[in-house]
């Protein structure tokens, strides 16, 4: 009997190179998506060893809710790492998830730690964020998604970087860079270019250039002499001789990188030397790069549910295929099938032939689908290598996953097979083959199980639609009875959501095959009308297979569903976006920075003394302002403004109180979440702490003295010298003393008091008044106040101009006066000036991104759902032998025939593609409402792009149809008919 | 469209509901009516080389236009590729067929479509109707098709003589196998097309739907000078016919005018086992033999 089944397998083997191409689809992505999520892991875990490659690291002991992390992007090496790495393959979720945050430590305690015994090295890595290298080509140098970074690098400091060529960066004009870097860059040893820093563009020498263990996913990394890099990183914390932890090598493994259990015993040792009340912890590097490698991969999660999803589609519709092409395989051999029925064979045995097909072909499609994925994860690999984003992580699939490959492709044939291998076993010996299709189950009890499942999904988003508006509003109960208030706060929109998204998707495949009917009738109207008998007969032949004609539209309408759920959410967040723009946003022009940092000082006064410039803005970050007092404190984003922002710039929505004369009063304006958060209401005050840098005069006067000594100590020993050798006889010598004691006392005049100028941190408490609430999306999370308010908690130090609004003067030429901003910040690199447009599309454009990923997506699904209704059709004509035989005998031209397929196929395409339009855009709606308060504050449909998206699927069913139909106008008239 | 109708042969008109014979009519080869449809030394083998099975061996044919012309003989005499070549549904190895005048089987798929729109129409032994339609769609569907127009009074003429007005509405599967065929004879006369062939059209059907089925196409001859060319194996069936040829191994073997029932079962005795009631006949001589 198996040997039957091969045989007849060998026979088919052109019948299932589609079921093998579907197979092979399915299993690609299951394994794809195991591949990548590997090949992502094994390269976080790579760049974590290299670059957070310390054996002990010591860091702050308490953990803090941190909201700078957008800003402050990487304060250290060990973070930014992992920034980089989330914030290059997800940019969309870059900063929410990474690891927890700690309380600053002091420095010093390096030197503590250095006198410990088996401390090989201790060494502080400072980076500074917002750095912008400028390539040979004169162009800021970026890849896609990756950021720059800037690390204070010497001999020691970070053991995985080697240097290849020359030396490390001494001052500030001059880097070591990465390989990378400088290859993308173009740099060599030796050449000279611009570097921006966050205060401006320097002109840098390249002195060196350095290798790391492993790729660093195309981030630019600059080696910055430590001392400047340590600069920048106290400006942009605006903390004086604080860091964020102090890497510890260990010398137990001769220069080698330690043991966990060697860690695990330096660690121990580091933790009793820190002195008490230094609030400082010795960790393991291991559990550091855990830690890290744990919370990048989650921040990576998501990827991997969604190729999921496509994978799911292609074995649903995998099965599908199979279960068809069997069928049709059974059809065709049921003589044969007889005939060993009536020699004897048990249906056992009937059955068996047939699934040994199954198992063959499911063999086959997983096998190919195994390689195709390996294949997937490879070209990705080397499109993101293209992209400047090159990956050393492990891409081969392992053998768990190519077996989890093989076990779902085989099962799902089996499933597909199944039924038809039965249909072959109940073949009795005596076949009476019936040429017209048995009349199907009725389909209304799937209609009804259908419309409630659906139901049960309305209410569950109805309810996750109450919750949110429960949340962003106090007063509004969830619902009228009691106990479900309570569950449905503490559950959270997130699972009502899901469950409600689940429940409809589910409802409507079931519902699907009652739709058919009316579907067909309504549908197949305009077909009818255009194409009277085509169209008739095409649309009676839907209803004739419901289930079948359901399933296949089903492949296409989940690709659908998902897609335009997110273009709806997608437009609506542009739109909203624009919103602003529109409603609020009054100037001209804005003006931020592209690193995502801060606006150089010169940059804005280069902007302000533009001419046509009327009035310029700006907003300015007070860096580590917290609010309350005692251990409750709370942190926002807090920004100085011009007490005119709100006539000039942004119309404020307020929610109570008046936000303009609150601003101009000097009293806090306050983003609505923010207010809730802490329960703030207009007329409370609130104590604001800050911290400002100013000059220890104390320490700089003994800076200075100690440096007046050490000048003098230097001359009087010069001087001295001189003496000896002049007592000597060696007048030359001792004239040469003597003019280096000269030389040393005129440097000392020379030299730049600032670098003498010792400073410190001042923490400020300053009570202020809410005065305001304001409701503006961009506004909702922070706290603004005005200038002077301002000054009082922070200094210049502590604060930095992130964002400019500029209005022209009145009458100005717009275009002309844009010219000249962006003429006058462009020495500054990273500063991009925007008009009103521009700015809209620049939001945009970031959710154009995230779109185009989803269409290829979309077009993957749209391939598989095309493999779907080719073979649907292919079976319903071969089950139509005769009947298409007829219809051509009695005079139905080729051409009609075609046609009659194509509307088929089109209608099975709109019939699934309306459906996922239609719940997409539900969901989508849902999904709008249930995060207005996160920012989707306008609903906008984009029916230009689902009617495309209907449009398209015409198109779908008029090629899917191609081979059908060549296969049925293949068959002469005479067999068509004559076959019995 | 009229044209058909208007030619009513006086054969038609003489013959009765029965089995009038008219043996020396048989002799009175094709000098009255007009040639509908002509085969010339038309041959079609089947196979390669090596094993050549020769369906239709030379064969010489016409068909007169308001006859009703029975092809009988054994299986695999070659009737049914006869009528199949005759029709354009299949393309002969040698020789011609021509059609009202228009060579057949020279025609590529386009001028077969419209050949088949126009001048054929066809019975089948069974599955004749699509499914997904009512009868009256059916019935319909090659005007449809051909995009011509539907006479109405036509239309209500053909339902009434198959006498099935009551059953329009009804699909295929709710039409017993007697009405389905009936449909399917209104079907094909509703194009009223230059010829219909009809493979085995009461095949699958019990001695009464026969009959009816029967009567109705020997009444559209009568009435209305339709031409069908049917293949049978049924003497029975033969015997409503004005004239009847009967194969054996590709050729035409006898050509019988107005056989009556006994003589067709004469004809098949000599031959043997093929008629299932052909033993009762052995003792008649045999007539037609060339």
């Amino acid at each position: 009997m198996i040997r039957i089944g091969l045989r007849d397998a060998r026979a088919h083997f052109g019948r299932f190179v589609m079921s093998i191409i579907a197979i092979a689809l399915g299993v690609s992505f299951v394994v794809g998506s195991f591949c990548f999520r590997e090949m992502m892991s094994s390269q976080v875990d790579q760049m974590l060893a290299s670059n957070s490659d310390a054996d002990v690291y010591v860091r702050g002991s308490e953990e803090q809710k941190n909201d700078e992390t957008s800003l402050d992007m990487s304060s250290s090496s060990s973070s930014a790492s992992s920034s980089s790495s989330s914030s290059s393959s997800s940019s969309s979720s870059s900063s929410s998830d990474e690891s927890k945050s700690y309380n600053r430590i002091d420095e010093s305690l390096a030197d503590v730690i250095a006198k410990v015994q088996g401390v090989k090295t201790v060494s502080v890595t400072y980076s500074v964020s917002g750095i912008v290298l400028v390539g040979k080509d004169g162009n800021a140098v970026s890849t896609t998604g990756a950021p720059t970074l800037a690390l204070g690098l010497a001999k020691g400091t970070w053991r995985a970087a080697t240097l290849a060529e020359g030396r490390w960066a001494k001052t500030k004009n001059e880097v070591a860079l990465h390989s990378f870097a400088a290859e993308t860059a173009g740099l060599k040893v030796g050449d000279t270019t611009k570097l921006v820093y966050p205060d401006g563009a320097a002109d840098v020498k390249v002195v060196g250039i350095f290798d790391t263990d492993s790729s660093q996913a195309g981030a630019i990394i600059v080696g910055l002499a430590p001392s400047v890099a340590k600069d920048y990183f106290q400006q942009e914390t605006g903390q004086i001789g604080m860091v964020r932890n102090i890497g510890v090598y260990g010398s137990a493994n001769d220069g080698k990188p330690l043991t966990a259990a060697q860690q695990r015993t330096l660690a121990d040792r580091i933790g009793k030397a820190l002195p008490a009340g230094s609030k400082a912890r010795a960790v393991t590097g291991q559990q550091v790069r855990d830690d890290s490698a744990a919370a990048t991969k989650k921040a990576l999660g998501f990827i991997q549910p969604l190729i999921l999803i496509f994978a799911i589609i292609a074995l649903f519709v995998g099965s599908f295929i199979i279960a068809n092409t069997f069928s049709m395989i059974v059809r065709e051999s049921m003589r044969g099938y007889a005939l060993l029925r009536s020699v004897g064979a048990s249906p056992a045995q009937v059955f068996s032939t047939v699934i040994v097909q199954a198992i063959v072909l499911g063999l086959v499609g997983s096998g190919c689908g195994i390689g195709l994925g390996w294949g997937m994860v490879r070209l990705i690999v080397a499109g993101m290598d293209r992209m400047g984003m090159p990956m050393s992580g492990a891409v081969d699939p392992s053998p768990s996953d190519m077996l989890v490959g093989l076990l779902v492709g085989v099962f799902v044939t089996l499933i597909g097979a199944a039924l038809p291998a039965r249909r072959a076993a109940m073949a009795p010996p005596i076949q009476a083959m019936n040429e017209t299709v048995n009349p199907e189950k009725p389909v209304w009890p799937r209609g009804v199980a259908g419309v409630m499942m659906i139901a049960g999904g309305a209410i569950a988003w109805l309810f996750c639609w109450r919750i949110a508006l429960a949340k962003a509003d106090n007063t509004v109960p969830i619902s009228p009875w009691h106990w479900l208030n309570d569950w449905g706060t503490s559950l959270g929109t997130g699972w009502p959501l899901g469950v409600g998204a689940g429940l409809v998707v589910i409802g409507v495949i079931v519902l699907a095959p009652a739709l058919v009917g009316p579907a067909g009738a309504i549908l197949g109207w305009i077909p009818a009308h255009v194409f009277t008998v085509t169209g008739r007969l095409a649309t009676r032949n839907l209803s004739r297979g419901k289930r079948r004609t359901a399933n296949t539209a089903a492949a296409l309408f989940v690709g659908v569903a998902i897609v335009s759920c997110l273009s709806v959410v997608a437009s609506s967040a542009k739109a909203s976006v624009t919103g602003i723009v529109d409603s609020g946003l009054t100037s001209d022009f804005s003006a931020m920075s592209a690193a995502n940092g801060r606006i150089p000082d010169d940059a804005v006064k280069a902007i302000k003394s533009t001419q046509g410039v009327g009035s310029v803005s700006r907003s300015r970050m007070l860096l580590g302002v917290t609010y309350g007092s005692g251990s409750n404190k709370a942190t926002a984003m807090t920004f100085a403004e011009q007490p005119s922002l709100f006539t000039n710039v942004f119309a404020p929505v307020t929610n109570s109180g008046d936000a303009d004369k609150a601003l101009r009063g000097g009293e806090l304006v306050v983003g609505i979440t923010v207010a809730k958060d802490n329960g703030w209401k207009v007329g409370d005050t609130v104590t604001v702490n800050g911290r400002q840098v100013v000059v220890d005069k104390e320490a700089t006067a003994k800076a200075q003295a100690d440096y007046q000594q050490q000048v003098q100590s230097k001359i009087a020993a010069l001087q001295a010298e001189a003496q000896r050798l002049m007592a000597a006889g060696d007048a030359a010598g001792a004239q040469a003393k003597i003019d280096e004691a000269k030389q040393a006392g005129e440097d000392a005049q020379h030299v730049d008091p600032s670098t003498l100028v010792k400073t410190k941190t001042l923490d400020t408490h300053v009570k202020a008044r809410i005065g305001a609430i304001i409701e503006n999306s961009v506004y909702r999370s922070m706290v603004l106040m005005n200038d002077a308010l301002a000054g009082k908690i922070a200094n210049d130090y502590t604060m930095f101009t992130i964002m400019l609004f500029v209005n022209a003067k009145d009458g100005e030429d717009l275009a002309a006066l844009k010219k000249r901003l962006v003429d006058a910040v462009k020495p500054y690199y990273v500063v991009n000036v925007q008009d009103r447009e521009e700015f809209k599309s620049t939001m945009s454009s970031m959710v154009d991104q995230i779109l185009i990923i989803l269409y290829a997506l979309l077009a993957l699904s749209i391939v598989i759902a095309v493999f779907g209704i080719v073979n649907t059709l292919a079976l319903s004509v071969s089950e139509r032998t005769r009947e298409l035989g007829l219809l051509r005998a009695i005079g139905t031209s080729n051409g009609q025939v075609r046609g009659m397929l194509a509307i088929e196929a089109s209608m099975i395409a709109v019939l699934g593609t309306l459906i996922g339009v239609v719940v997409g855009t539900a969901a989508g709606v849902v999904i709008r409402q249930v995060y207005e308060s996160n920012g989707l504050e306008r609903l906008s449909i984009p029916w230009g792009q689902l009617g495309a998206f209907l449009l398209c699927s015409i198109a779908v069913g008029v090629v899917a149809a191609l081979p059908p139909a060549r296969r049925a106008l293949k068959v002469p008239v005479l067999d068509a008919v004559a076959t019995d | 469209m009229g044209r058909h109708s208007a030619v009513k042969t006086p054969r038609g008109a003489t013959m009765g509901a029965g089995k009038a014979t008219t043996a020396a009519g048989a002799n009175g080869t094709a000098a009255d009516g007009e040639v509908v449809a002509r085969a010339i030394d038309l041959t079609k083998t089947y196979g390669d080389k090596d094993s050549q099975v020769v369906a239709l061996d030379h064969v010489n044919v016409e068909f007169m236009r308001g006859q009703m012309t029975a092809i009988m003989g054994p299986s695999g005499s070659g009737k049914s590729t006869l009528m199949h070549c005759m029709a354009g549904l299949d393309k002969p190895t040698g020789g011609k067929v021509i059609v009202e005048g228009l060579d057949v089987s020279a025609m590529n798929q386009r001028q077969l479509t419209k050949l088949r729109r126009d001048q054929i129409g066809f019975i089948f032994q069974s599955f004749n109707l699509v499914p997904t339609l009512t009868a009256e769609e059916n019935i319909l569907l090659p005007l449809q098709i051909a995009k011509r127009p539907i006479d109405r009074a036509w239309f209500d003429k053909v339902v009434d003589v198959v006498g099935l007005r009551s059953r329009l509405t009804h699909r295929p599967s709710q039409l017993s196998g007697g009405q389905q065929q009936r449909v399917a004879c209104a079907r094909a006369i509703m194009a009223r097309p230059s010829v219909i062939f009809a493979d085995e059209p009461t095949g699958n059907l019990d001695s009464h739907s026969s009959r009816e089925v029967l009567g109705f196409l020997k009444n559209s001859v009568r009435e209305y000078g339709q031409t069908i060319v049917m293949v049978t194996h049924d003497p029975r069936a033969a015997s409503y016919a004005d004239r009847v040829l009967v194969l054996a191994d590709g050729r035409i073997t006898q050509d019988l005018r107005h056989p009556t029932y006994d003589e067709i079962l004469e004809v098949f005795a000599g031959e043997g086992d093929e008629v299932e009631d052909g033993p009762q006949a052995d003792a008649t001589s045999r007539e037609g033999a060339e």
